[in-house]
């Protein structure tokens, strides 16, 4: 059995591919090759024009807890360096199509880094979410010392950090680690229901919107706004800003064609 | 041989009843009777053949609370940390109950002490026999309620009431918690009658179950807002289950629905 699965189209929408995790026995740890995998198969739906959203989850028990310790316990600092994962993350990063990660159970260590890397997270009530890298001797490096403070600030991102505690999905929204909680039985159907809403949309504007906001965590706020600014004049020279004013002011539903 | 030492743990009509048995003790807890009883909800949870779950004990406690005699919790030279038996022992047993996806019916045999009255108060449907006891007891060691009881009893039974149900330890009865909506029958029957109740559930949908019961806990807990938007996630899910599609063909039928849990 393939350790990442395809849903595509999921539910019947050809415009929604759903990615799971699939190493149930090992809480979908994210080695090497499984990160590889998921890479791979962003690029291959990022060519694919109906793809509009992706949705990457795990199962009930976990979205995916840390990396492949046992490979990592005798590892040196050389094997580290030249291992891929950087590059990965790096393509992973590279991807301009909405990435909604749906969580369930523990998004713990590099399962949690995969979370933040994606566009935003829905969870169910009962996700967990926490860096325990300090627990064994190491500390976050895919982003959970860097995304995470800069989604729950200073405070909140050192205490997790340091200490290793996990936090449940009702506290991960009140200091904004996350979007949405739901209840864990309906997270998949719920993270379709986003992701249909947002296939909606110009593919365009969707696309312009993911970069300004992503270019917001690296800018200055007055360069941001002038890069922000610059995604806004370019959706006027595409069709789909015409058909959708058009749409707006004829009381219709837009037709975009992501052109 | 069995899994458990301290709880009997029986399977019959899909109804998983797990049974308290540490008669001698007034079935209080020790560490590994609580991690007994948390493995037994968790085989219920994982077993398909399993709708519903009791959760009772044998002799004329239910449940009394922390075994004092482990050493753990003693207080000697040694500072004792008494937040890590909750976090590590007592607060996962409530939280097994309260997350459980199948119904969790508690059978309250007899006298409910301590952090007891917390496992006996998780349950999600609760029968009591008559007469039976209810009583804090953390003031007379110098402690204050805890593993939920705080929560449980103040939201039943008002500031006022509570306050002087955890200070001066003065008995409630099952009556009296029956009364205050913390408990749905008293019944000397006491198994027939939490029996009753798991055969009218394992008779329902499984999801619909999970759904109702995860609702209302998240309710407690939320704005009327986030109430409704739960409703919607639970409403748009199940309407897509084939247990729907029969519930709906058995009701234009005018026959019992047949729920497959899928």
């Amino acid at each position: 059995m393939s350790e990442l699965i395809t849903t595509h189209p999921f539910n019947n929408d050809l415009r929604i591919a759903l990615l799971k995790l699939n190493r149930p026995k090992v809480l979908n740890a994210l080695t090497t090759d499984l990160l590889q995998e998921i890479v791979s198969e962003l690029r291959r739906l990022e060519d694919l024009p109906e793809v509009r959203c992706i949705i990457i989850t795990g199962d009930d028990r976990a979205f995916a807890a840390g990396a492949d310790i046992l490979k990592m316990a005798e590892a040196t600092a050389m094997d580290q360096l030249n291992d891929k994962r950087l590059r990965l993350w790096k393509e992973f990063a590279l991807i301009s199509k909405p990435i909604i990660a749906a969580v369930n159970g523990f998004a713990l260590g590099g399962g949690h880094e995969l979370s933040m890397a994606c566009d935003f997270v829905i969870a169910g009530e009962e996700a967990k979410f926490g860096q325990p890298e300090i627990n064994i001797g190491t500390t976050p490096g895919a982003g959970g010392t860097q995304r995470l403070t800069r989604a729950v600030g200073k405070n909140k991102a050192m205490m997790l950090a340091l200490t290793g505690e996990m936090i449940s999905a009702r506290e991960a929204l009140e200091c904004n680690l996350i979007a949405k909680v739901v209840p864990s039985m309906t997270l998949l159907q719920e993270s379709f229901e986003v992701a249909k809403k947002i296939a909606d949309k110009s593919p365009i504007a969707t696309k312009l919107i993911k970069d300004s906001i992503n270019k917001s965590q690296e800018m200055s706020l007055s360069d941001g706004i002038e890069y922000e600014r610059r995604n806004f004049y370019l959706t006027f020279a595409s069709e789909d800003q015409k058909e959708g004013m058009s749409a707006f002011l004829e009381k219709r539903s837009p037709e975009y064609k992501g052109n | 041989m069995s899994d458990y030492s301290y709880i009997i743990y029986d399977v019959q009509d899909r109804t998983a009843t797990i049974t308290i048995n540490r008669e001698e003790v007034y079935n209080a807890l020790n560490a590994d009777a609580k991690y007994e009883i948390v493995k037994a909800i968790r085989a219920a949870n994982k077993d398909s053949e399993v709708r519903s779950i009791i959760l009772t004990a044998k002799g004329k406690a239910f449940c009394t609370g922390q075994d004092l005699n482990d050493r753990s919790v003693q207080a000697g030279e040694k500072p004792v940390d008494l937040g890590n038996t909750l976090e590590t022992e007592w607060n996962p047993l409530v939280q097994s109950i309260r997350n459980s996806k199948k119904i969790v019916i508690g059978a309250i045999n007899g006298v409910s002490a301590g952090a007891g009255l917390s496992v006996a108060l998780a349950c999600d449907y609760i029968v009591a026999a008559p007469g039976i006891r209810f009583i804090s007891g953390f003031s007379k060691l110098g402690l204050a309620p805890d593993a939920g009881s705080s929560f449980t009893f103040t939201r039943a039974l008002g500031q006022k009431r509570t306050l002087d149900f955890f200070l001066f330890n003065e008995p409630l009865s099952s009556e009296d918690l029956a009364e205050a909506g913390l408990i749905n029958f008293v019944a000397a029957e006491l198994i027939e009658k939490a029996n009753e109740v798991s055969a009218k559930i394992n008779a329902m949908a499984p999801s619909c179950v999970e759904l109702i019961k995860k609702n209302i806990q998240l309710a407690a807990e939320s704005t009327f807002k986030e109430s409704i938007n739960n409703e919607i996630y639970a409403q748009r899910f199940l309407g897509n289950s084939e247990d729907y599609k029969e519930g709906l063909s058995a009701f234009f039928e005018k026959r019992a629905p047949n729920f497959k849990g899928n």
